[in-house]
């Protein structure tokens, strides 16, 4: 039976195999050959695609450069979503690899954040860390940590350093023994067909009952059009890294083991392929 | 900068970054003056982030409470 704690590693290690092409209206002085990565699903586009950089401004002029940026099929990316989360939302059932376009101009400024430098990267995955323990131990577990801590969670980010992040991360993941779960559950469901960005609200992991709460709990009651109760035939897929959990997983757990570095559950509602 | 009034009704689908910008102008700072917008004085939501969401997962008493400041604070 496999330890939870290979399920940690498998969700740390996950990767995307994708290619990297520049946009045909960006000015160059010689042809730009594409560029072929691996991504780690759990980091952000902005942190791991310095190689990407350096190897189109080489064809580039100095002058047509600035800030670089994302896009997929039209689509620009987000670069403050993790990456299994863009990939899963806008090209999980395509071939692979990912085609990714690279921009360094007409930077689109209603649909992306700025990110001037892994500061920012930091910044954001900081917040999104004290958000999460807000909801999971009313700030009290990320309060109770020293600087040298916080630190350690984004040094493990960045460097891939799974041993290091989880040394700290698992505090996170604890909770009371009179408790049987967290406070409220991180979490957040992504639609790309629907205006809004995602959907997050408070949702308790223990019913009053005492019995654990399941995904398809969580769906029922903030996105019920998710999942269409009987056996009809699903019409669409629920993705957590690249795969579809059971609806009856317990969300404590899931909340422990397949959140993202950032403490939420990143979950991706998509239209099931019809082949 | 103080301000005076300081509730605003405000809808769901404003973003944090809406908020700043407005916030900027009501107390005349420059447009390349930083501020921070803070939750419950312990993270600082991301600019794209709806006002709607964090109401519904930190609000009380009818109310979101919002901490705002020129320098870096609690994030």
């Amino acid at each position: 039976m496999t330890d939870d704690k290979d399920v940690l590693r498998d969700v740390w290690f996950g990767r995307i195999p994708t290619c990297f092409t520049l946009y045909q209206d960006e000015i160059t002085e010689r042809e730009a050959e594409p560029y072929y990565l691996l991504l780690p699903r759990i980091s952000y586009l902005t942190l791991v695609t310095d190689k990407v950089k350096k190897h189109f401004q080489k064809v580039m002029r100095q002058e047509e450069v600035s800030e670089i940026w994302f896009e997929y099929e039209g689509t620009p990316l987000k670069w403050h979503y993790p990456i299994g989360l863009l990939f899963d939302l806008h090209a999980s059932n395509t071939a692979l690899p990912w085609s990714i376009t690279v921009h360094f101009k007409n930077f689109p400024e209603k649909d992306l954040l700025h990110c001037h430098s892994k500061d920012v990267i930091e910044a954001h995955f900081m917040a999104c860390i004290k958000e999460a323990d807000a909801l999971k131990h009313k700030s009290q577990v990320i309060n109770e940590m020293q600087k040298k801590d916080h630190k350690q969670l984004w040094m493990g980010l960045q460097n891939d350093k799974f041993e290091q992040f989880w040394a700290i991360n698992r505090k996170l993941m604890e909770y009371p023994p009179e408790d049987n779960g967290f406070r409220y559950i991180p979490f957040r469901i992504y639609q790309a067909t629907t205006e809004r960005p995602f959907i997050q609200k408070l949702f308790r992991p223990i019913a009053s009952g005492g019995q654990l709460h399941t995904l398809g709990d969580l769906l029922k009651d903030v996105c019920p059009s998710a999942i269409i109760p009987e056996d009809a035939e699903q019409k669409t897929q629920v993705m957590i890294h690249g795969i579809e959990p059971m609806l009856e997983t317990p969300i404590q757990w899931l909340s422990e083991h397949m959140s993202y570095p950032d403490n939420f559950l990143h979950i991706s509602i998509i239209p099931r392929p019809t082949d | 900068p103080i301000m005076r009034t300081k509730k605003w009704a405000v809808e769901r689908t404003r973003t944090i970054q809406g908020l700043v910008d407005f916030i900027k102008k009501f107390l005349k700072l420059m447009a390349s003056e930083q501020l921070f917008i803070y939750v419950n004085q312990s993270f600082a939501p991301s600019p794209d982030q709806e006002v709607g969401t964090l109401y519904e997962c930190f609000g009380s008493d009818g109310k979101l409470v919002l901490h705002y400041c020129k320098t870096q604070a609690w994030g």
